[in-house]
């Protein structure tokens, strides 16, 4: 009878375990799960995704993007335009200034008012040689901050050059100079000095650290964040009491977890994509207390092709590879369509897009296009075996991508079996992250094929991926993520021009200008744009995805739970 | 005795430093470094910056003049810099250790404490219905995964039960006082003490059982039993005693490995240890952090072989030690 009982507990204590997780869920407390490492909290040196996710709840800055991908101030009273008068290029349209207005009520959580001089603060510890941030030109593509006299919220920066992004300042943080200029004062002139003693390091609970919604009340490195109002904060009073993020490095146990309660939710950078899609079956079939959510992204999945390989110098053959794989297909089978196919490096949500076959060049699949394009490059059939030779060499391609990653290891045997179909042999050849990642494709080592993703924001720039200034080299030590090798001297002019066209219009030209190029030389293969997932419990409102790389946190202090 | 000693903590001194570069020469060689890390993350990082930063790090340098920086710097009791957590390593490595010395510990207690009587027993009945389930119950645990086996409770203990918690190292936000703090960290050093401990079950159960086994055939038995000595006395006075040396040495290498971490436990239960510190050190290039491991780990596994060297001749009057 004992046996039974304990039976019907395990078989039955699944369900009742989700309901009283929650049922525990309230605007009290709401505890997120995710799987990625986060850091210090120091908004200057931070380089973490899980760190800049956590910061927003506590830090904001004059400007975030929106989950509509659109501008929008945050310490700021407006964003400085050109049509707004707010900003005025020099006369020689070298440079550019202009005047931002930091909101009445933003304070720091000690009470003390967020001020210019807490900006121009910041632009000087970023600016020494001696602190080790990451990248500096958010910080130092301002020459000079000219606080008014008068009143010390309202400044006039001084631009470096005249680009018409200026006012994309979310990386660019304030810090609270009334607290950390004294450190920066005593340690600025040893190497490392400041990031080693800033109060962010050695006491992260510090009031008047943060200026954002929540302030931190715990914070254990690997472990948990835990986070409490800030009553000084500017806008609307959060509405969770308190907030803890935990760190599971596990995807695998991030569901128990929710299962028992001890996370109420799971970030963005929580469970893998195909995950989600197991999990929100899941929730469907047991009638599970949560939502999934997903939102399509700008994370773009793409194959780099090795363009100094000797086969995939010619363009018939790189034609040919796109051609011959359904993109379509591949997200409907994989992903039951919860991700999209791409066309190109742009995604849907960017106001740069487009899909209009006058201005990008498409490849429906069509495996029929595929033989004639390789029939007419010399790579004739083989019908013994099924591949195409060219002067006894068979059309072979190594196909790499980062071992152990489940989905694209999935998309890489779909792909295969594809182009098998079309005569190309392909040899998977994979290997670990840091390898991949730290050698392979960073120094251009990869024969053939190589497939990851690329993150970026909505109308950015390609500089960094597309021209040919940013192909990885000794001599740039590396840098840039144009891996292809790709130089098209129209593309590198027009993403020149792009940075300094004020007028949006031709900026669209341009952006559509790269992106024919893009499509038409094929020095990449799109695959799909990825969505963003989370798991809320039922009954949390307003929560937001944000589809780019300024996180769901940004909204945070509207979030509640009915 | 002394001098034995004396000679084997030079040895152990000079085996560390030796070990110490050897390392880090490795971890030199591997592809990727923080500043690398920092281009994937970031891709508008500059040429410039990636010059400068490597500048700053050091990682410009060869090997051998970054393990000098690195010696001198441990030297003068500065145990420098996380890159990866960007806080001095001393403030993430204390807590750490102490957590994963708990967990360790623990689960080295718990498995002593069941192991070695089931190993003495199984030994005393051997091919017993009692030997064969003893024998099933050790190969489970040598034999089953501890990431499988740390899903398996979590899904009965804390997913279907509800009895414990599915990971987390305490209850976050919680004063409980001192006794309450101690049952609190009990309570969640439940399972990943279980998990680790029935890996650990089996080895010490076997070892214990074919030692024993093999001294009980021995002639001192015999003659302890004739001389009327009773079971007890006879088997741990004299068995169990001649059993302990290869015990010794399991133990000794156990002991020594409880400050390493046990990093797929306590990944799987969230347990801030310092096992997956050290792995995503590696993984991330963090020379500070990983050396510092390394380093604790290497004298801790040459320390308590000396102890277990010297051990050896308390068990055995007839060790000698030269």
């Amino acid at each position: 009878m004992k046996t039974w009982k304990m039976i019907l507990a395990i078989c039955t204590l699944p369900a009742l375990s989700a309901l009283s997780a929650q049922a525990a869920v309230s605007n009290k407390e709401l505890k997120i799960g995710i799987s990625q490492e986060f850091e210090n909290l120091n908004p200057l040196i931070m380089t973490m995704s899980a760190t800049s996710y956590m910061y927003s709840m506590v830090g904001r800055t004059l400007v975030t993007l929106s989950p509509e991908g659109k501008w929008v101030p945050q310490l700021a009273k407006s964003i400085p335009s050109l049509e707004n008068g707010q900003a005025k290029l020099s006369p020689d349209k070298k440079k550019i200034v202009a005047t931002w207005e930091i909101l009445d009520k933003a304070k720091w959580s000690d009470g003390q008012p967020v001020t210019c001089a807490d900006f121009d603060f910041a632009r000087t510890v970023a600016s020494s040689p001696n602190v080790s941030i990451g990248e500096k030109e958010t910080y130092t593509q301002i020459e000079k901050i000219d606080i008014d006299k008068t009143n010390p919220k309202k400044c006039v920066f001084t631009y470096e050059k005249a680009r018409w992004d200026f006012y994309q300042l979310a990386r660019f943080f304030p810090l609270p100079k009334h607290l950390e200029e004294p450190v920066f004062a005593k340690y600025g002139k040893q190497k490392e000095g400041y990031e080693k003693n800033s109060n962010y390091t050695k006491n992260p609970t510090m009031k008047g650290l943060y200026n954002g919604p929540y302030q931190i009340s715990e914070v254990r490195l690997g472990s948990h964040v835990t986070f409490v109002p800030n009553p000084e904060f500017y806008g609307p009073a959060p509405k969770i009491q308190k907030i803890i993020v935990r760190l599971i490095p596990n995807t695998g146990t991030l569901e128990a977890n929710l299962r028992t309660g001890e996370i109420d939710t799971i970030g963005t950078l929580g469970m893998a994509f195909d995950q989600a899609v197991a999990f929100d079956k899941k929730v469907k079939s047991e009638n599970l207390p949560f939502e999934v959510q997903f939102k399509p992204s700008i994370t773009y999945e793409h194959i780099d092709l090795n363009l100094d390989n000797p086969i995939l110098k010619d363009l018939k053959v790189r034609k040919a590879l796109v051609y011959a794989i359904n993109r379509d297909e591949l997200v409907k089978a994989l992903f039951d369509d919860r991700q999209t196919a791409a066309v190109h490096n742009m995604a849907p949500i960017d106001p740069w897009f487009t899909a209009d076959p006058k201005k990008v060049t498409l490849y429906p699949y069509s495996r029929r296009e595929a033989g004639r394009l390789l029939d007419e490059a010399g790579w004739k059939l083989n019908t013994s075996d099924g591949f195409r030779y060219k002067d006894g060499k068979k059309l072979s391609f190594v196909f790499m991508t980062t071992a152990g990653n489940k989905t694209r290891e999935t998309v890489q045997t779909f792909l295969q079996q594809q182009w098998k179909d079309a005569g190309i042999e392909v040899v998977i050849k994979n290997e670990p992250a840091k390898v991949y990642f730290g050698e392979t494709t960073k120094k251009r080592k990869f024969p053939a094929l190589a497939m990851y993703a690329w993150v970026s924001s909505p109308e950015s720039t390609p500089r960094s991926t597309l021209h040919s200034a940013s192909i990885p080299s000794e001599k740039n030590g590396w840098s840039g993520q144009n891996t292809p090798g790709w130089v098209n001297k129209d593309v590198d002019a027009a993403i020149d021009a792009l940075d300094t066209e004020f007028d949006g219009k031709k900026r669209v030209e341009l952006a559509h200008r790269i992106v024919k190029a893009y499509t038409e030389e094929v020095p990449v293969i799109p695959l799909y744009y990825r969505s963003d997932v989370a798991v809320t419990p039922k009954g949390l409102l307003n929560f937001r995805l944000a589809g780019h790389q300024f996180s769901e946190t940004n909204e945070v202090e509207n979030w509640q739970i009915k | 005795m002394t001098n034995y000693i004396l000679r084997r903590l030079a040895q152990t001194f000079i085996v560390i430093v030796l070990l110490s570069y050897f390392c880090f020469y490795l971890m030199t060689l591997m592809p990727g470094d923080p500043v690398e890390l920092m281009i994937q993350s970031n891709p508008k990082i500059t040429s410039a910056d990636v010059a400068r930063l490597r500048d700053m790090y050091g990682l410009d340098k060869p090997a051998y003049e970054r393990y000098w920086n690195w010696v001198t710097t441990i030297a003068s009791g500065d145990l420098g810099y996380s890159r990866t957590y960007r806080v001095p390593v001393s403030e993430i490595m204390g807590p750490r250790l102490w957590n994963t010395f708990i967990l360790s510990a623990a689960a080295l207690a718990v498995a002593l404490i069941v192991a070695v009587p089931l190993g003495v027993l199984c030994a005393l009945r051997p091919n017993s219905k009692f030997d064969y389930i003893a024998n099933l119950f050790a190969f489970t645990g040598v034999s089953a995964p501890s990431f499988w086996l740390g899903m398996m409770l979590i899904l009965v203990f804390a997913v279907n039960l509800r009895w414990l918690p599915a990971g987390q190292t305490y209850t976050i936000g919680q004063d409980f006082g001192f006794w309450g703090t101690i049952a609190d960290r009990a309570y969640y050093l439940v399972l990943p003490v279980m998990t680790l401990a029935y890996l650990q079950i089996g080895v010490f159960l076997r070892f214990t059982r074919s030692s024993m086994l093999e001294s009980l055939r021995n002639d001192y038995v015999r003659t302890a039993r004739a001389k009327g000595l009773s079971r007890d006395r006879v088997v741990w006075g004299h068995a169990f005693r001649n059993a302990l040396l290869p015990l010794i040495t399991i133990l000794a290498l156990s002991i020594s490995s409880v400050f390493s971490g046990a990093t797929i436990t306590e990944t799987v239960f969230s347990y801030q240890g310092v096992g997956r510190l050290v792995y995503e050190s590696i993984l991330g290039n963090d020379f500070n952090v990983a050396m510092v491991s390394f380093m604790i780990s290497v004298s801790m596994v040459l320390i308590f072989n000396l102890v277990a060297d010297i051990l050896y001749g308390f068990a055995d009057p007839r060790i000698s030690f030269r």
